[in-house]
Parts: C-alpha cells; sequence; structure tokens
C-alpha cells in the first residue's frame, strides 16, 4: 500500500520535472564559436545570415528559415573589440552578420534558443 | 648524446669507464621498458587537479580550488574561512577596487559562508542575484546524471554551453574569476580551452565516493540503526524516495529506472528567521532552476552532509540535527514537494525530537564510515607516492580521519570508534613526519581505522 503510494507520488511528480536547462547567465560573455559542448556540433549553426523577414520574425541560415520567438535571447559578441558582450535585438540580425545559432530542438532545427552576433566595429 | 657530448671537448673517459657507462645506460633503458606505461586516465586526472588547484585563468586569482578546498572536503564554511588570511583569493572583493560593489558580500561571505551568484543574468547587478553556499563536489559521479540531462550546482543548472559537468568551469570562471564587472574574455580572464574541460571534468568525476551505498547497512549502534530504519520507512522519514540509498538520485520504485538526480521545491526560501535575512542585508529571493526559476533545487548526497554544513543553497542550517527537522517544519510541508509527498503518502513528515536525532546519527555514522574510507584510500595512495605528494596526501587522510572524530562526537555516538580514530589520527600525522617508519605508521593508522569502523558496522 505505501509503495503504491509513493509510486503515485512518482507519477506526480512527472507533471513537474524539471528538464535539463544550461545556464543562460554566463553565455551572453563566451564568444562565438567557444560554447563548451556546443559549438561545432548539431546544436548550433555558425555562419552568415542569408536574409531576415521581420514580419515573420525568421531569419534565413544554414539554408533554412529560423524562427527568433519572443523567448529567443540575442546577443552581441562584441570580445573582437575586447568590450563587453551585450544583450541585442532583433534588429541587430542583419544579412551579411556572422552569427552563432542554437537551436531549440537540434533535431527539428526551426526555432533558435539564443543567437550570438559578432561585432567588429564599434 | 653520448658521442654529442665527447665532441663539445670535455676529457675522454677510459673504455672501461665507456664500457660501465653504456651497461648503466642498458640497464637504465631496461627498467624504463619494464615500467609499466602510464595511465591515461590518471594522467587526465593529475592534470585536472593541477588546474583546479592552481589555475587562475588569467583572472582576479582565484582558482577553483579558493572555494573547493581540498583540505575541507572540497568546500568552505565560515569556520575555515575564518582561518584563511586576509589576503587569500577568496577576499578578492575586499581588496580590489573593480570588484568591491556587486561581486561578492563579504559579510555574508564570513558570517554564513555565502557567495555571490548571478543566476538570472547580469543586467541588474545591484538587485539580480543570489547569496548560495559552496556545495562540495565530492560524490559527483553518482549525483550528476539525471533522466533528462545532467544537474550541476545548487539548482541543476549550473553551467553553461550544452550543462554538463564539463561545462561548468566554463560558467565559473566568468562568475568567479573575473577581474572586473565587465566580463571581457582574454582580458578580464581566458576561458578554458577543451582540454582543460576535459581534464577538470575528469579529476572532479574522481573525487570522492564512485558508486553509492546500498541500504540498509548492518550497523551496530542502536540510535544509528533506528535512524537508518526511519530514512527508509516510507510511512515514517519518507527519506529514501529522494535521497535513494542516502545519495542524490531518487528511489528508482517510485521514480521509475534511470531516474537519477532530480529537483524539487521544498520550501528552503520560505524558512523563516534565515540567517543571512536577520543581517538586513540585502538577500533577494532564489528563485532555483532556470531563468525566471521554477522554485526547485536539486538533491544533494546525504553520506557527505553531516561534516559539509551549514546546509541547504543558503546555509540557513547550521546542524545536521536541524537539517532533518525541517521536513517537520511548515515551510518543507507546506511546499510543492511536501504536498507532494503528504498527497502520496498520507501525511507530511512529523518526527518527534528523538527520532530527528536518530536519522541524524545515521546520517553522522555513514558521513564517519565514509572518512575512514577516505582516510584509508588515501593512506594507501600515499604508500605509492613519494615526496611532498605522499605527505600532502596523509595530511589529507588526517583531515578526513579528524572529520570522522568530529562527526561523530557532535551526536554522541561511538565513543570506541572515536578512540580509534583518535590513535589513527595521531599515527597518521607521525608517518607524515617520520623518514624510516612512515610505512610502519601508516599501516598502524589503517589498522585503527579499520576497527573504528569495526564498533560501527557488522
Amino acid at each position: 500500500m505505501r509503495t503504491i503510494s509513493l509510486a503515485s507520488l512518482g507519477l506526480l511528480l512527472l507533471g513537474s520535472i524539471s528538464f535539463a536547462y544550461a545556464q543562460k547567465a554566463t553565455e551572453i560573455f563566451i564568444p562565438m564559436g567557444k560554447s563548451p559542448g556546443l559549438s561545432y556540433s548539431n546544436y548550433t549553426y555558425m555562419g552568415k545570415i542569408e536574409s531576415v523577414n521581420k514580419q515573420k520574425r525568421t531569419i534565413k541560415a544554414d539554408g533554412r528559415n529560423i524562427r527568433v520567438s519572443r523567448d529567443t535571447k540575442i546577443w552581441l559578441d562584441r570580445t573582437a573589440l575586447k568590450a563587453t558582450n551585450i544583450a541585442g535585438r532583433f534588429a541587430d540580425l542583419q544579412a551579411g552578420r556572422q552569427v552563432e545559432i542554437k537551436y531549440a530542438d537540434a533535431e527539428r532545427r526551426q526555432v533558435a534558443e539564443w543567437i550570438k552576433v559578432k561585432v567588429t566595429q564599434p | 648524446m653520448v658521442s654529442r657530448a665527447y665532441a663539445q671537448g670535455r676529457p675522454v673517459p677510459s673504455p672501461i669507464t665507456l664500457i660501465g657507462t653504456l651497461l648503466l645506460g642498458l640497464s637504465i633503458l631496461t627498467s624504463c621498458q619494464s615500467a609499466p606505461p602510464p595511465n591515461p586516465d590518471q594522467e587526465l586526472i593529475a592534470k585536472g587537479r593541477a588546474l583546479f588547484f592552481n589555475e587562475t585563468f588569467d583572472g582576479n586569482s582565484r582558482t577553483c580550488g579558493t572555494c573547493h578546498r581540498e583540505e575541507n572536503n572540497m568546500a568552505i564554511d565560515p569556520g575555515f574561512i575564518a582561518t584563511l588570511p586576509d589576503d587569500d583569493p577568496l577576499f578578492v572583493a575586499e581588496r580590489n577596487q573593480a570588484l568591491m560593489k556587486n561581486f561578492e558580500n563579504p559579510r555574508l561571505m564570513r558570517e554564513f559562508g555565502l557567495i555571490l551568484e548571478n543566476q538570472d543574468g547580469f543586467d541588474d547587478l545591484e538587485n539580480d542575484f543570489n547569496m548560495r553556499g559552496v556545495p562540495h563536489v565530492l560524490a559527483q559521479r553518482e549525483s550528476v546524471d539525471s533522466r533528462d540531462g545532467p544537474r550541476t550546482g545548487w539548482a541543476g543548472d549550473g553551467a553553461p554551453g550544452d550543462g554538463s559537468l564539463r561545462s561548468f568551469a566554463t560558467g565559473a570562471v566568468i562568475q568567479h574569476f573575473t577581474k572586473t564587472l565587465n566580463r571581457v574574455p582574454d582580458v578580464d580572464f581566458r576561458l578554458p580551452t577543451d582540454d582543460e574541460l576535459d581534464a577538470l571534468e575528469a579529476f572532479q568525476l574522481s573525487l570522492g565516493r564512485q558508486q553509492d551505498l546500498a541500504l540498509p547497512l548492518p550497523l551496530k549502534g542502536t540510535v544509528a540503526k533506528r535512524g537508518q530504519e526511519i530514512f527508509l520507512d516510507n510511512a515514517l522519514g519518507k527519506c529514501n524516495a529522494c535521497h535513494f540509498n542516502a545519495g542524490a538520485n531518487g528511489n528508482p520504485d517510485v521514480f521509475g529506472p534511470g531516474v537519477g538526480n532530480m529537483n524539487f521545491n521544498t520550501g528552503v526560501e520560505d524558512l523563516p528567521d534565515q540567517p543571512a535575512d536577520l543581517t538586513g542585508e540585502k538577500v533577494p529571493p532564489d528563485d532555483g532552476f532556470g531563468t525566471p526559476g521554477d522554485g526547485t533545487f536539486n538533491t544533494p548526497p546525504l553520506v557527505e552532509a553531516a561534516d559539509t554544513g551549514p546546509f541547504f543553497h543558503n546555509n540557513s542550517i547550521e546542524t545536521i540535527e536541524g537539517s532533518v527537522a525541517f521536513y517537520n517544519g511548515d515551510a518543507f510541508n507546506n511546499s510543492p514537494a511536501g504536498q507532494l509527498l503528504a498527497g502520496a503518502t498520507g501525511g507530511g513528515i512529523n518526527l518527534d525530537g528523538t527520532q530527528v536525532v536518530e536519522v541524524a546519527a545515521f546520517l553522522r555514522v555513514i558521513n564517519a564510515l565514509e572518512n575512514i574510507r577516505a582516510s584509508i584510500l588515501l593512506i594507501e595512495q600515499s604508500n605509492r607516492s613519494r615526496g611532498a605528494r605522499a605527505k600532502e596526501l596523509l595530511g589529507l587522510a588526517v583531515a578526513d580521519t579528524k572529520d570522522g572524530i568530529e562527526v561523530l562526537i557532535g551526536g554522541g555516538l561511538h565513543p570506541q570508534a572515536v578512540a580509534h580514530l583518535k590513535e589513527a589520527k595521531h599515527l597518521t600525522r607521525r608517518a607524515a613526519r617520520s623518514a624510516f617508519s612512515r610505512r610502519r605508521h601508516a599501516a598502524a593508522a589503517i589498522r585503527e581505522l579499520e576497527q573504528a569502523r569495526g564498533e560501527m558496522i557488522e
């Protein structure tokens, strides 16, 4: 009886499990291509933005349209300028800019979890 | 080599000397060939250890070992902090002008062992931070993995990148090693390389227990034995559901196979009169896992608990008895985890004073048994080492044995075992001081440690 009760605790908790989540706080300070376990893997794309669709909030990169949701973090990588990396905006996503895109889902590759934008000029 | 040396105009040796030299060289070569090949795992661990304790990553002079002290169970606490000199890198915020504001709170660090973390971001340094204790990093091989991915740090989300233990050091360098709050890589610090992350991970995984206990243990002590029964009783202590085998993982009979480490909101943040809050210093609520957080924190292992207080993510409770009693209180029983437990088992946790002490006694005894295991291992490692490293290992064995003594005395437990541990400590110290009788003293120390263990467990 007790075992059954505790098993029901397990079932109840299934609804409240916190799924693994990498810390975003310090990720902003990690330069493009240096994110441990992510850069140069299936999880991220490194390359240029081909085009931007403001209306749909998508960017074309990696040969596909990638959605930039309200939850997508955009960071300006200013390490080349020896300056602090800061949060960016959708407007900072411009065709031709070098970016690293972390997909929310590495299989589907439809939505960006975060995008680092390389900044080379002050 | 030989011919080049002679070509540099040095005196020509006699034929007999030359033959002797060649024979010596041959014997050295032969002995080299018969030596065991280097163990790549051990080499990686040794490299990781050197990085952990010595590498500042071109930052503010801190290393990983600044907060995770080898001689203090890979952690720090107010008592240990009080022994450090003012120029210790831990106190960098008291000396470095660029770090005096919004990097640490020196008062809360010295009084309660709390470290400042910006878990939810660096946009509002004045208001958005958490004050957390330093968790030990022992037994991580048995406490990081979960069904939903790796869980590091107090809330399970301590690492950037892929969130793994390997990535943890990168976030730690950015948070704790920076020279200024600008946190510019290659200006304020350098980030660990991939090779360094591999080595640091290998070292961390080598620390402490490499496997969980299998409860129940055949304990001899009356009080600890009863504590173990309560711990395992799903209707009374209910501890084994989340701390399976007194470790950091969920009970697979409850949560399913391979569940591993889990996060819960146990209501620690709702405790009244938390010590840090009583100071009047700013201590924002800690929302735990995620950004914004969901209020959950991950489950720590209990085997190492008794000698690594204060307890919980905010060092809010000083004693192991107090931390067991926490689960009797309103903060836990009204928390999401407490409510789930009550719903599943028909009631909250309601232990009486004797039962609280009995569970704590059980935790003290398994901690002391772990101290003994670690001490013996360290002495044996010392026997295989030389010079300063051999002495260093004996010093660590003394520290672990001392912990075992304190843990048992603190609970009024196993006085005979304490006597053996005291003798073991004395003998280990003698071994460390002795040039010629080290092995003999070390062997005697191990015998005392084994006798201490024999007092506590069948």
